[in-house]
């Protein structure tokens, strides 16, 4: 019954990374285009859109990642819609990671000085301009380490995607040892291919630092 | 994580029940009309269920299905689901049967519906040669590792005294390689893994007292009688011509078990 670990067990493993990094691609682009308008919501003169985006994160940041994505998936077809475990997954990642985006971006929008926003009204610089010009740019500065802190940390989390059947690479690695009985080297495997993964991101993030810091100390 | 992942299971699959009632579909019809059958199946349970070389699923289980979709005149879909999350897929309809190696229990009984038994395992304790355990009283200041939300978990947690502690792991390998490492002197798994446990140390470790003979069922949602009465004829079948004992050779090298063949 025990297989032997080979070169076939190790493709397969790399190939299940692939779902990781597709989920993961979908959390970050879906948590990027939600986040910002929560934070923007969270952050705006209306007291409705204000108190509705706090419920939002609230209830997001208050329930596991894991029971979202099982009532996305599970719940749905309760109700006679048979989701695609991937809308599903799409569903639940993109609120989980606008939740905290949202919630992140928020604390960097009112960590531009107020006199940025009050200097830019008295320009007669609109909402829209105003926020495009001024105050984003110098929010996006202090949101990259906090940013890519969480996306390194989301990356990990699509692990969780397993309960609604993604064979993803957690997922992988645990059917892979129940044959092979190596856990040692077949997690040891998983770990080393998740750093493969999360590590040139947090390069990126460095990156992108150094250029914000040039950017403002001219 | 995993003490949430049970409570999530429960609560969800409570409320999957209540609905799963409510809808009263004939599964059968909707299998016939469809033209396949979806069955969920455990990828990491070998040698019941397993993903082979090929990254496709096999094993006992696997051949079951595949003789059960012909004689149903459709196609087979096999689902991979996992132990904790199999009963939920059943429930909300996500695949039409599990023949997931779920052991046939009163409390599953209450949520599923099970088929006749179609595969049977021996779940005892084992452990190193110097442990002297031969009744679960012995278990008392011991460690034990079990597989989570498995047959074994229910079986030792049941009868350890309160001073034995239960390492529950992921999986039956988890729980294996415990043991192999040393982490914990015991386990509760089944005959097939003490198969495994042998390959790998033979002669390190012996068996103390048995707990169980487990058997399994094909199981379906509940209230599903037309499709249940169907299975329950294919399990006749199966049984009567030696396809199921051609099964039993190749997976578990051994003939059919006796407690599959009383009725």
């Amino acid at each position: 019954m025990i297989r032997q670990f080979g070169w076939n067990e190790f493709e397969l493993l790399v190939f299940a990374a692939r779902w990781t990094i597709v989920l993961a691609i979908i959390a970050f682009v879906g948590g990027g285009i939600g986040g910002l308008i929560v934070a923007l919501l969270r952050t705006a003169d209306s007291r409705v859109a204000r108190t509705a985006m706090i419920v939002f994160i609230r209830v997001f940041q208050g329930t596991p990642l894991l029971m979202q994505l099982f009532l996305a998936y599970f719940g749905m077809a309760i109700f006679g819609f048979s989701v695609n475990p991937l809308i599903a997954a799409m569903i639940a990642l993109t609120a989980h990671a606008s939740a905290y985006l949202g919630e992140i971006w928020r604390g960097c929008i009112q960590a531009v000085p107020h006199g940025q926003t009050e200097a830019a009204k008295a320009l007669g610089l609109h909402y829209f301009a105003r926020m495009r010009h001024v105050v984003l740019p110098q929010a996006a500065r202090i949101a990259v380490p906090p940013t890519v802190g969480f996306l390194v940390q989301l990356l990990k989390e699509t692990s969780l995607t397993s309960i609604i059947g993604f064979v993803e690479l957690t997922r992988q690695g645990q059917i892979i040892t129940s044959v092979t009985f190596r856990p040692f080297l077949v997690f040891g495997l998983v770990a080393a291919i998740y750093f493969a993964m999360c590590w040139p991101l947090t390069l990126v993030a460095r990156w992108m630092e150094r250029g914000m810091a040039r950017a403002t100390n001219r | 994580m995993n003490a949430l992942k049970n409570a999530l299971a429960i609560v969800v699959g409570v409320g999957l029940m209540l609905a799963g009632s409510l809808a009263g579909a004939d599964t059968l019809q909707d299998i016939q009309s469809r033209g396949t059958i979806k069955v969920g199946m455990l990828v990491d349970f070998p040698p019941y269920g397993l993903m082979n070389e090929q990254n496709q699923p096999d094993g006992y289980d696997a051949d079951v299905a595949k003789l059960l979709a012909p004689d149903l005149g459709v196609k087979l879909q096999l689902v991979p689901v996992t132990g904790p999350n199999r009963i939920p897929y059943l429930l909300s309809g996500q695949v039409d049967v599990l023949v997931a190696s779920l052991g046939i229990t009163p409390e599953r009984a209450k949520s599923v519906d099970f088929s006749e038994p179609y595969a049977a395992i021996t779940i005892a304790v084992y452990g190193k040669d110097d442990e002297k355990i031969t009744k679960p009283a012995d278990l008392a200041g011991k460690t034990i590792a079990v597989a989570r939300a498995s047959t074994q978990d229910t079986a030792v947690t049941k009868v350890a005294p309160p001073s034995a502690t239960i390492r529950r792991f992921d999986s039956d390998a988890a729980a294996l390689q415990a043991l192999m490492s040393g982490q914990v002197p015991l386990i509760g798994c089944s005959n097939v893994c003490y198969l495994t446990i042998q390959k790998l140390a033979p002669g390190k470790f012996n068996k103390k007292f048995e707990l169980s003979s487990q058997v399994q069922g094909i199981a379906v949602k509940p209230g599903e009688q037309n499709l249940l009465a169907r299975i329950n004829q294919f399990i006749d079948k199966i049984k009567a011509n030696g396809e199921l004992d051609k099964i039993n050779e190749k997976w578990l090298g051994e003939p059919m078990p006796a407690v599959l063949k009383k009725k």
